[in-house]
């Protein structure tokens, strides 16, 4: 069983942002490919300065707030557990210099990519839907992590409940952030998100009839991690009234999930050891390992072009080039 | 049947005088004195109204001839979980079967029956007759009742249940990987139905439940220390996990109809009272029932490790309780040893009170409204509740 980990860092707005030189990404367990890591790392880094600090995110240590707190004693009680959700609830609760808040960086980037005038600023709405999407993502990667307990275990059972207890926590407060926003369409579609998040633990990537493999990956990552990404990405523009790129910037999102995705496939496929297991190697049975990589590098790449089209829909500015370079970064 | 003019005479008198009295030592006004703290520390978007009016009007439909809240609003209600089960259809069919598995009608729909019950007293006295309220009226009746059941799917994996209405619960038969899934996605799909009634304020409300039942869940883990905060941080919890979305429902299906803030805090009180009502009379039925069956001599609660009202009342008789509260009854013995020593204090007796005390508040509030078959259900409702701890 694969644990999962999140990464995620916590900022406030006292600290200051620098280039951090190693990152993991969500579903991975292993490096990356050097090259392939400090061009992502740039791409996301110099778009965090083009938004200004990413997020106005929790900061468990620095929000003085009796349920934020409790919420970190709870997380420290997961860490006690031997769960596999350990390490997510330590870069939660000890945020560090190794975490990126990649989902919120780009409903950030998009909200400004939309701005047609220089002057315009990122609305308090839009950066509060970002946080809304980070929590939303931190909430699916600890529900998807609850474990299957056939015998009774006193330490995982704390660590489920633990882990059932944050999530809806971290859930229940996007909730009440939405209810903010004061947009009725924008309640709607993250709330779709999360059914079709939950929707997309119950496809299996099998080839049936109608659907090849491939089809069934596609299908369970756009409702996995697609889905989230791209109605933020609408969200926002509905939010900034950039009525023209909605459709654009919706598709754009899907297209940069499946893109980042596929590549964190590839990259964990390249430096698993046990390859047998891997979903790559399901999706391309009996094919040798060269063979699967370009296969998949030629999805992956579909995916970038695809986006990077998207783009130019997009007036030309700083959030639009840092979009555009973070699409490039996954091709490598 | 009647709230007559002297009983709320009386209850206004009190809750204007004790909250004077404060440092009085006396229990069951120091707990009236809690309750009316409770009230005024609530987070209400309108002002509270605390002064209770003197009750004129009788109601003039003859005692035999009643309904229950149940049969006048079951036309309401009829295929209501048909309905909830069609709104869970988009999906896997696993997940659509996880989903609709508490969905079968089997409930008591409890929530339903209150929201749907408010709504026609509320439209009834607004004279509110446009048929599109009603229908979204109808809609709150049906998330009220999913967000409930996503809570209880959470919590029976939280809790290790392996039952719940005489069927396996649903950790038992998907797994509790899947169980809290499904428990997301029919949440996922509340707030998308909430998000279509096109009314700002009712997702706020709604909303404001989700925090709070987490919330609640997270208070019940904690213990208080300090003995005299034991019951506010009992109450607080209750209100939190049973009577928030309750409350919530009420005022949001007086939103709907037109109220303004004072008759929604009308709407808001008596979901509230009836809400705290009915997780003590369970708290209450939890020591009761289980003395009644053979071979099964502690409460489910004990067992649990929760310190409820019953016991928290004991404790005050019998201070060897405190220590057994403070580990959650964990000690061998400590169940059997804290359930004795609630049957022999007035523990019972003193939450069958202060239940009553709820009831009896929950009534002072929809007396206000006009009176209507539904109006009087309400009352019914709240007097039936008590019923239920002969």
């Amino acid at each position: 069983m694969v644990p999962r980990s999140c990464l995620i860092r916590w900022k406030t707005r006292h600290l200051g942002s620098s280039i951090h030189p190693a990152v993991s990404f969500s579903r991975s367990l292993f490096a990356s490919s050097q090259v392939y890591q400090t061009s992502w790392v740039q791409a996301v880094s110099n778009a965090e300065k083009v938004v200004g600090f990413p997020t106005s995110f929790l900061s468990l240590r620095s929000v003085a707030n009796d349920e934020i707190s409790n919420i970190a004693v709870y997380l420290k009680k997961l860490i006690g557990t031997g769960h596999p959700l350990i390490t997510t609830a330590k870069n939660l609760v000890y945020s560090n210099d190794k975490t990126h808040q990649t989902r919120g960086l780009l409903v950030l980037l998009m909200s400004k990519a939309a701005k047609r005038e220089s002057g315009q600023d990122i609305l308090p709405e839009q950066r509060t839907l970002a946080e809304i999407t980070e929590l939303v993502h931190t909430a699916h990667l600890i529900h998807t992590g609850v474990i299957n307990l056939n015998t009774p275990n006193a330490n995982l059972e704390m660590g489920n409940k633990m882990a059932v207890l944050c999530g809806d926590f971290f859930l229940a407060h996007s909730c009440v952030q939405l209810a903010t926003l004061q947009n009725l369409k924008v309640v709607e579609l993250i709330a779709q998100a999360i059914s079709d998040y939950s929707t997309a633990e119950f496809i299996d990537i099998i080839a049936s009839e109608n659907d090849s493999a491939l089809d069934r990956w596609s299908q369970q990552m756009t409702l996995r991690y697609g889905s989230l990404i791209a109605h933020a990405c609408q969200s926002t523009l509905i939010l900034g009234n950039n009525v023209e790129l909605i459709e654009s910037g919706k598709s754009f999102g899907l297209e940069i999930a499946l893109a980042w995705q596929a590549n964190i496939e590839i990259q964990s496929f390249k430096s698993n050891a046990n390859r047998a297991d891997h979903v790559l190697s399901k999706l391309f049975p009996e094919t040798p390992f060269v063979d699967v990589v370009a296969n998949f590098q030629a999805v992956r790449d579909r995916h970038v072009n695809a986006a990077l089209k998207l783009l130019t829909a997009f007036p030309q500015n700083d959030a639009s080039l840092a979009l555009g370079n973070i699409a490039r970064a996954l091709k490598c | 049947m009647v709230v007559s003019a002297r009983i709320t005479n009386f209850l206004a008198y009190s809750s204007l005088t004790v909250s004077r009295v404060s440092h009085l030592g006396n229990g069951s006004l120091r707990y009236q004195w809690l309750l009316c703290r409770n009230t005024s520390l609530l987070q209400l978007r309108s002002k509270i109204q605390t002064v209770v009016p003197s009750i004129t009007s009788n109601v003039s439909v003859p005692k035999e001839n009643i309904p229950t809240a149940d049969a006048l609003v079951r036309p309401d209600l009829e295929g209501l979980y048909e309905d909830i089960r069609e709104g869970l259809t988009n999906t896997q069919p696993e997940l659509r079967q996880i989903a609709q598995y508490y969905f079968n009608g089997e409930g008591k729909a409890i929530r339903p029956v209150i929201t749907m019950c408010m709504a026609r007293a509320i439209n009834y006295h607004l004279d509110q007759n446009a048929p599109g309220v009603i229908q979204k009226q109808k809609k709150i009746a049906q998330i009220a009742e999913m967000i409930h059941t996503a809570s209880l799917v959470h919590d029976d994996v939280i809790d290790v249940a392996d039952s719940r209405r005489s069927r396996p619960s649903v950790n038992i038969l998907w797994g509790q990987k899947k169980s809290i899934i499904a428990g997301d996605f029919i949440l996922a799909m509340a707030s998308g139905m909430l998000a279509r009634l096109q009314n700002q304020q009712v997702i706020i409300l709604l909303s404001q439940v989700l925090a709070d039942l987490v919330q609640g869940e997270f208070m019940q883990l904690g213990a208080r220390e300090n003995k005299d905060e034991r019951f506010a941080h009992y109450s607080e919890k209750t209100f939190k996990k049973t009577a928030s979305l309750i409350a919530y429902s009420c005022q949001a299906v007086s939103v709907l109809s037109g109220a303004d803030s004072t008759l929604q805090s009308i709407a808001f009180q008596y979901g509230r009272q009836l809400g705290m009502a009915f997780q003590l009379v369970d708290d209450l039925l939890d020591f009761i029932a289980t003395s009644a069956q053979v071979g099964k001599p502690v409460a489910a609660d004990l067992r649990l490790g929760l310190a409820t009202a019953p016991v928290l009342f004991a404790a005050q008789k019998f201070s060897e309780l405190n220590p057994l509260i403070m580990r959650r009854f964990q000690e061998p013995g400590d169940a059997e040893t804290a359930f004795r020593l609630v049957l022999r204090s007035d523990g019972l007796q003193r939450t069958k009170e202060l239940a009553r005390q709820y009831c009896n508040d929950a009534v002072t509030q929809v007396a206000q409204l006009t009176p209507s078959p539904y109006q009087q259900a309400l009352v019914t409702l709240a007097h039936q509740l008590l019923h239920r701890m002969k």
